[in-house]
């Protein structure tokens, strides 16, 4: 079989392409860190970390932080898209929860974390000003508040989907057959979406014990693996112990990955038949509605409240002990110190999100549409950018390319990372940012491609289209939705990740969401705050500009009357 | 002068010979052209079924389709029939055998170089794009542009009757409209081979009926060849010049539909076409198409297969040449009557199994009840005996 389609040079060149990436990219760093702690220098390491009862709490520390994450995340997440999907409320309410819900997407994570600090934390405006108490915010508590607030999108997104895709004919069967609105929702509405809630958690599972802008800002002495990770390579300089503890961190993460497909796989109801079904009869019952709404308000007002103090502390000379307006926060992120920062993410994020995108679809296409042995294989390699934490990569591209990689003598890739790396370490952060957001492409490329009729693209070629014809002229543009989301969630990813290019920044390569962090390391929160609401800003621009140029509909949806 | 003698003769006998090999290649040219336009010989699909298990599809499928000839691909799921269309255009590969197009072997073309259009049952229609773009499609990739695009396709809508339609979004179409894009859309682009995958299954009975009456009458005008696949035996028989009934990834017959109803090949044959009563029997004598077979102690003369030996036989009697009486030859007890208007359908036990009958002339006739002791008997000619 692939022999045969193999006759078509755009399938064969895409495919190489995609392995090439995969290959380098990806499994040549993991490969790399992976050999460098089964080696003998690893050992005692080990013995270190896994035997020390203060390491061994780290451990126990970094699955619960992951747990409790996990659970609330989804939780929130959950309601968010139930409200959207299903409850009856005014039209601006939905829009106005939708787009708080987005805010901490586009927002570098621990952006969150520094107003919540300011507002809540011992001398908080609200806990201390207004209440009158000294609550410890650091820790296991505020890590989940922040945390979830954070990542609860991923999942809101990710479950509003799944929410919409349902065919309410198994709801009206369900009715049908006599059982009330709560029977039908906990035995045929909730069983149906369990995939995508497991999935929403394994997400955020990963994503928290992932996450390291959060712990070094608000974890205290609640030390996770991410945050001794960072002390080994930023403090100790000792890249083996890094790469030891990056093992150590990888295997939760994976164990919950392949429980969760394992699972997953099987379980998965979710009948996308890609006709026009009838729609959903929202919910009405207020014992249901009102506590969703005061949820719904009461997060959204939250958010709105930590943003804001954002935007505020950005105009303030120091917040909650200086709050008079002043402009040179942003004078120093745009013109002084921080000019460098601003202009080398911005670059590298516009580079990194076009190859991401494309990369994505491209790969979605050999993975749906391919008849090849392995395109498993493809799928799982790609999706590991995202599913190994970042800090990771950080460190396995420290160790992969930090020389020249030379394959008998003669030099294939030039060294990365470090200095006198190539364009000073650029290109090393460009391939994380790639790596970090194809698969987010990836996956919205095959959940589009798998509601597209393998027929439609059959009766392209049958009149006489080639693979690219087909691809240009009808699959492209049937899946262009998707195609956007996945330049979004690469721009705005590239933009506020910092997990993996911590490691990876040079004297000569400045990376906003590290100015953040130091500014913040320092106290020093209007430059911070003003940092993050550029970054913000360019991020809100580019949508609009993605959008604007690529279009967010196919032009097959039906008219709304 | 013996020698001479001889070689003369040699000469004569090699030219002879010489002279039939060339008659022959004529012959076979001409077969070529004017009769075998697509020919399946020996194809063979063969692939792994999940559980890795090696699964025919498609058996050494052999099959001649003349030019403008309506050729349908009848059989129940699973049969292969889908398959072998899909190797014909071109998404299927087969493991063995070649696919000769206008004497060229084209089965491992891609189909985007076959010449040939597809009518999917799901219609298959581009959703981003007009009914006007959607027929222009194929016409575009064949670098025509301007008034001659224009005319084109304001004919191929003319020919579906949906002039004017040109701006409406597939999503705007009712599933009958859907599907005569679908097929000004293959038309458009004049293929050599005009396929269709079930593409009435999709629609209601009535809209079923006229449409296939419409894409029969177009077809002729057109004379375009075209491969047709069902499982609805209707549409088959009313549809096709030649009908090839598939079972089990093997052609179990090949011919036209009257053909296939009165001289089925095989018991499948006659069961799937239409219902078949079969009455054991002993064919006493065969006497090329015509047998005499004994059945139940009753000497009949039936059509039979040519192959057919004297010995144990099956007689194919089908429900519509049984009559029912008070007087006939065998027995039999009514088990069930539906009464569906124009004719009424028995199931009788005889013979210690139900016979099937269909009586097409209840108005004139008694109606029997459950339980009616009866007599009948059935039309000779109208029987078929095979082994």
């Amino acid at each position: 079989m692939l022999k045969r389609r193999a006759a078509d040079p755009v399938f064969i060149f895409g495919f190489i392409l995609s392995v090439a990436f995969v290959g380098i990219a990806i499994l040549y760093p993991l490969g790399k860190m992976l050999s460098t702690v089964v080696s003998v220098e690893a050992i005692p390491y080990f013995e270190r970390f896994l035997l020390r009862p203060t390491f061994q709490l780290i451990i126990a520390r970094t699955v619960i932080l992951g747990l409790v994450v996990g659970a609330c995340g989804t939780l929130v997440g959950f309601v968010f898209a139930f409200f959207q999907a299903r409850v009856a409320a005014p039209g601006w309410l939905k829009k106005m929860a939708h787009w708080m819900a987005l805010i901490p997407v586009v927002s570098p994570p621990f952006a969150v974390a520094i107003a919540v600090i300011v507002l809540f934390g011992r001398s908080g405006m609200i806990s201390y000003k207004l209440l009158n108490l000294r609550p410890n915010i650091y820790g296991l508590s505020g890590l989940t508040l922040v945390m979830t607030l954070s990542f609860f999108p991923a999942a809101y997104l990710n479950l509003l989907g799944l929410m919409r895709a349902l065919d309410p004919s198994h709801e009206e069967a369900s009715a049908n057959l006599g059982a009330s609105k709560l029977r039908t929702f906990m035995r045929v509405t909730l069983p149906m979406l369990a995939p995508g809630i497991a999935s929403s958690f394994l997400l955020l599972f990963v994503e928290a014990i992932a996450d390291l802008g959060n712990p070094i800002t608000i974890g205290g002495d609640f030390d996770v693996l991410a945050s001794r990770l960072f002390i080994a390579i930023t403090g100790e300089y000792d890249l083996i112990a890094g790469a030891v503890l990056s093992v150590i961190l990888l295997v939760p993460g994976l164990i919950v990955y392949l429980v969760q497909k394992y699972w997953a796989d099987r379980a998965s109801v979710v009948s996308v038949t890609g006709k026009p079904v009838g729609q959903h009869q929202p919910v009405r019952d207020w014992r249901v509605r009102v506590p969703i709404l005061v949820f719904i308000s009461f997060c959204t007002f939250l958010i709105a409240l930590i943003y804001l103090t954002i935007l505020f502390g950005a105009f303030t000379n120091l917040i909650g002990i200086d709050n008079s307006l002043t402009l040179k926060n942003f004078d120093y992120v745009l013109n002084g110190v921080g000019q460098d920062a601003f202009s080398d993410t911005t670059i590298l994020a516009s580079l990194a999100t076009p190859i991401a995108g494309f990369l994505g679809m491209l790969i979605a296409f050999l993975v749906v549409r391919g008849k090849f042995v392995g395109r498993g294989a493809l799928d799982f390699g790609t999706m590991l950018g995202l599913a190994v934490p970042g800090t990771i990569f950080g460190i396995g591209y420290l160790l992969a390319f930090n020389n020249p990689v030379t394959i008998a003598g003669i030099t294939v890739l030039p060294k990365l990372t470090g200095g006198r790396a190539v364009f000073g370490g650029a290109l090393a952060i460009l391939l994380v940012y790639v790596i970090r957001s194809t698969p987010a492409a990836l996956r919205s490329g095959v959940g589009a491609l798998q509601q597209i009729d393998p027929a439609i693209e059959e009766a392209s070629t049958s009149l006489g289209g080639d693979a690219f014809t087909t691809m240009r002229r009808v699959t492209l543009p049937l899946i262009r939705p998707a195609f956007l989301s996945g330049l979004i969630y690469a721009f705005s990813r590239s933009m506020t990740t910092i997990s993996a290019v911590i490691f990876l920044t040079t004297p000569e390569i400045k990376i906003m969401t590290q100015q953040i962090y130091n500014e913040t390391d320092t106290s020093r929160f209007g430059n911070a705050f003003a940092y993050v609401v550029v970054l913000i800003s360019i991020v809100l621009v580019a949508i609009a500009i993605l959008s604007l140029v690529v279009g967010t509909r196919t032009g097959a949806e039906r008219e709304r009357k | 002068m013996q020698g001479a003698k001889r070689k003369v003769f040699v000469d004569f006998v090699l030219q002879l010979n010489f002279l039939l090999c060339t008659l022959n290649f004529a012959l076979k040219i001409t077969k070529n052209i004017m009769s075998d336009y697509l020919s399946l010989e020996n194809v063979t699909k063969r692939f792994q079924s999940p559980e890795g298990k090696d699964v025919t599809a498609v058996d050494s499928a052999n099959l001649d389709i003349a030019k403008g000839e309506f050729v349908t691909l009848l059989g129940p799921s699973g049969c292969g029939k889908t398959t072998t269309l899909r190797m014909i255009a071109g998404f299927e590969f087969p493991t063995e055998g070649r696919i000769v197009l206008e004497g060229k072997d084209i089965a491992m073309l891609p189909p985007n170089k076959r010449e040939m259009a597809m009518v999917f049952q799901s219609y298959a229609l581009f959703p981003h794009l007009s009914v006007y773009e959607n027929i222009a499609y194929g016409l575009r990739l064949r670098k025509m542009s301007g008034a001659t695009l224009d005319k084109t396709v304001q004919d191929a809508m003319d020919v579906v009757n949906l002039k004017g339609m040109g701006k409406r979004r597939p999503a705007q179409l009712s599933g009958g409209q859907q599907q005569r894009v679908a097929l000004a859309r293959a038309l458009a682009i004049k293929p050599k081979v005009l396929l269709f995958d079930e593409p009435l299954s999709n629609l209601d009975a009535k809209l079923r009926v006229s449409l296939r009456v419409e894409i029969r009458q177009l077809q002729k005008r057109l004379g375009i060849t075209s491969i047709y696949v069902t499982h609805d035996q209707s549409e088959a028989m009313s549809l096709s010049d030649r009908i090839v009934v598939m079972s089990a990834g093997k052609i179990m017959q090949v011919a036209e539909p009257r053909e296939i109803y009165l001289h089925p090949n095989n018991p499948f044959v006659a069961d799937f076409i239409g219902q078949a009563n079969f009455l054991d029997g002993v064919a006493n004598s065969v006497n090329g198409e015509m047998a005499e077979v004994n059945v139940q102690g009753q000497v009949v003369n039936v059509p039979c297969q040519v192959a057919l030996k004297p010995g144990p036989c099956k007689l194919v009697v089908r429900p519509e040449t049984i009559k029912l009486g008070t007087e006939g030859t065998f027995a039999g007890r009514v088990k069930t009557v539906s009464y569906m208007g124009s004719t009424v359908e028995y199931a009788l036990e005889s013979m210690g199994k139900i016979i099937n009958v269909v009586d097409h002339d209840a108005t004139w006739q008694r109606v029997f009840n459950e339980e009616d002791d009866v007599r009948w008997t059935f039309r000779a000619d109208r029987s078929y005996a095979m082994s």
